[in-house]
């Protein structure tokens, strides 16, 4: 009894003394939590490409839901992955190392996206991470079930606002995130991604990852994407507006939309998310200028005498518009 | 017939009995229908407004106008909604078509795609108003895509999604 006295004083206490610590921390955040939730985003990305999964995912943006099989493999570096939707025609994603082709078995059609150049670019400054700081409050949150698994929480709380909030969850064990969520000024969910059932650091073959088709059916067509790489470069287009915290990470041109000399593109970002700012010779045709959202994604288009500027980001409206309409030429 | 396609295409064919022939003889041939379907779903992705020049407004409107494909007999009074509608419903269906894709390569099935396209109504369809390449372009470089590769063709799949 006395035994079973003192162990339940021993509890108490140690819940005295986590309560403590919690308050603690949260008079400590920021800068407490932002150090973990950096390295939270980290892990993240690196369990993502290291750690071979399968599972299903759900998207939803608005009213929209969209599932989809996904099947990553990590054979010794080299990343397999397939992505499978499950409702609307069928859709096939297969990703290796870098190449993506797309199966479109209803119109018998093969499209090969040329590599992307994404690591090929410089990850996010260790400035930038501190500055997550600056922007966001960022906060461990709860743990709750995802997927089946034991999850936890986090909470980005932005500190102006001209960019948008986020809630992830991610496996303790492995760092992998699991459900993310983005929140407007209102805190509603303006789009989330969650995996409803997740095998998680399996052993897979490489024939998990393999299309159900071979590389180019006989009679589909093949498609091959021009390479919309990027060519770094000084494109003499200034954006002089940005939000706090938005450092340039990106300026080159790419080979899109048949124009000759490529779209310009300059990409900022204040480390979780980012705008680009596009910029092309107007053309003949008539285009849309003004507002335009989808889901967490806002742009905002303007001319500027020949040419059109677009700007598109995971951020609100309002920081768009700030953006492209403070371009200029240099 | 295809001088006169070509001419439509260019935007040179101005007088509307001219346009009614070619959009007449279209209707026997499939394929010419798909290229145009095409062209449609090429402006939709970049973001233009197929439904405010006013070609592709007459062949959205020819489109929409009939359950059967390009059938122009009949006249749409009110087209421009209907236009951006079908010209959204043609992007939704058109991951396919991503780049524009030539006439003589325009696979069999595209025209039952079109066929879907016009029997689709505007309530039921949402314009897509920011350009599909902008947006992959811009998701290839953005932290925010946590699971790399996903993000955008995640989009691109919810653009197809869209179109049943």
């Amino acid at each position: 009894m006395a035994a079973a006295g003192s162990r339940r004083a021993g509890r108490s206490a140690t819940l005295c003394l986590a309560r403590a610590a919690a308050a603690a921390a949260f008079l400590a955040a920021p800068w407490a939590h932002a150090q973990d939730a950096d390295a939270m985003l980290d892990r993240a990305g690196s369990a993502a490409r290291a750690l071979s999964y399968t599972g299903t995912i759900v998207y939803q943006r608005g009213t929209e839901v969209e599932t989809s099989r996904i099947v990553h493999v990590n054979d010794g570096g080299d990343e397999l992955e397939k992505l499978v939707n499950l409702d609307g025609p069928a859709r096939e994603v297969i990703r290796r190392n870098g190449e993506v082709r797309c199966y479109y078995p209803d119109v018998k059609l093969v499209r090969i996206e040329p590599r992307t150049f994404r690591n090929a670019f410089p990850s996010i400054s260790p400035q930038q991470k501190s500055s997550l700081a600056k922007y966001y409050v960022a906060r461990k949150g709860a743990t709750g079930r995802i997927a089946g698994l034991e999850a936890q929480a986090w909470n980005f709380e932005p500190r102006d606002g001209l960019r948008y909030g986020y809630e992830f969850w991610t496996d303790p064990a492995t760092g992998m995130l699991l459900k993310a969520r983005t929140l407007n000024e209102r805190g509603e969910v303006i789009e989330q991604f969650a995996f409803l059932d997740i095998a998680l650091g399996v052993k897979l073959e490489r024939d998990a990852a393999q299309p159900s088709w071979p590389p180019a059916p006989a009679d589909w067509q093949v498609r091959q994407q021009k390479s919309g790489a990027a060519a770094s470069v000084d494109t003499g287009w200034v954006v002089g507006r940005a939000p706090p915290g938005f450092v340039k990470i990106m300026e080159g041109q790419r080979g899109m939309r048949d124009q000759k000399r490529g779209v310009v593109q300059i990409v900022f970002s204040d480390g979780l998310v980012a705008v680009s700012v596009f910029i092309e010779p107007r053309g003949g045709a008539q285009r849309r200028f003004g507002r335009a959202r989808q889901g967490g994604i806002n742009q905002y288009s303007v001319k500027h005498d020949d040419h059109v500027i677009t700007a598109l980001g995971e951020v609100p409206a309002e920081a768009v518009r700030l953006m492209a309409t403070s371009v200029t030429r240099q | 017939m295809n001088e006169e396609i070509s001419r439509l295409m260019d935007g040179e064919l101005d007088d509307a009995a001219a346009v009614d022939r070619v959009l007449a003889g279209m209707k026997q041939d499939g394929a010419k229908a798909t290229w145009m379907c095409y062209h449609l779903i090429g402006d939709a992705l970049r973001g233009e407004d197929a439904g405010s020049r006013p070609l592709s407004r007459r062949i959205v409107a020819a489109l929409a106008a009939e359950p059967t494909v390009l059938a122009p007999a009949r006249r749409v009074e009110r087209p421009a909604t209907w236009a951006w509608a079908a010209a959204a419903t043609i992007a939704a269906v058109g991951v396919v078509g991503w780049t524009a894709v030539s006439l003589t390569d325009a696979p069999e099935s595209a025209l039952s795609l079109a066929r879907e396209a016009a029997s689709m109504r505007s309530d039921t369809l949402r314009p897509q108003v920011i350009p599909a390449d902008y947006l992959i372009a811009h998701r290839e470089i953005s932290p925010s895509t946590p699971i790399q590769g996903l993000g955008p063709l995640q989009r691109a799949a919810v653009f197809d999604a869209k179109a049943r």
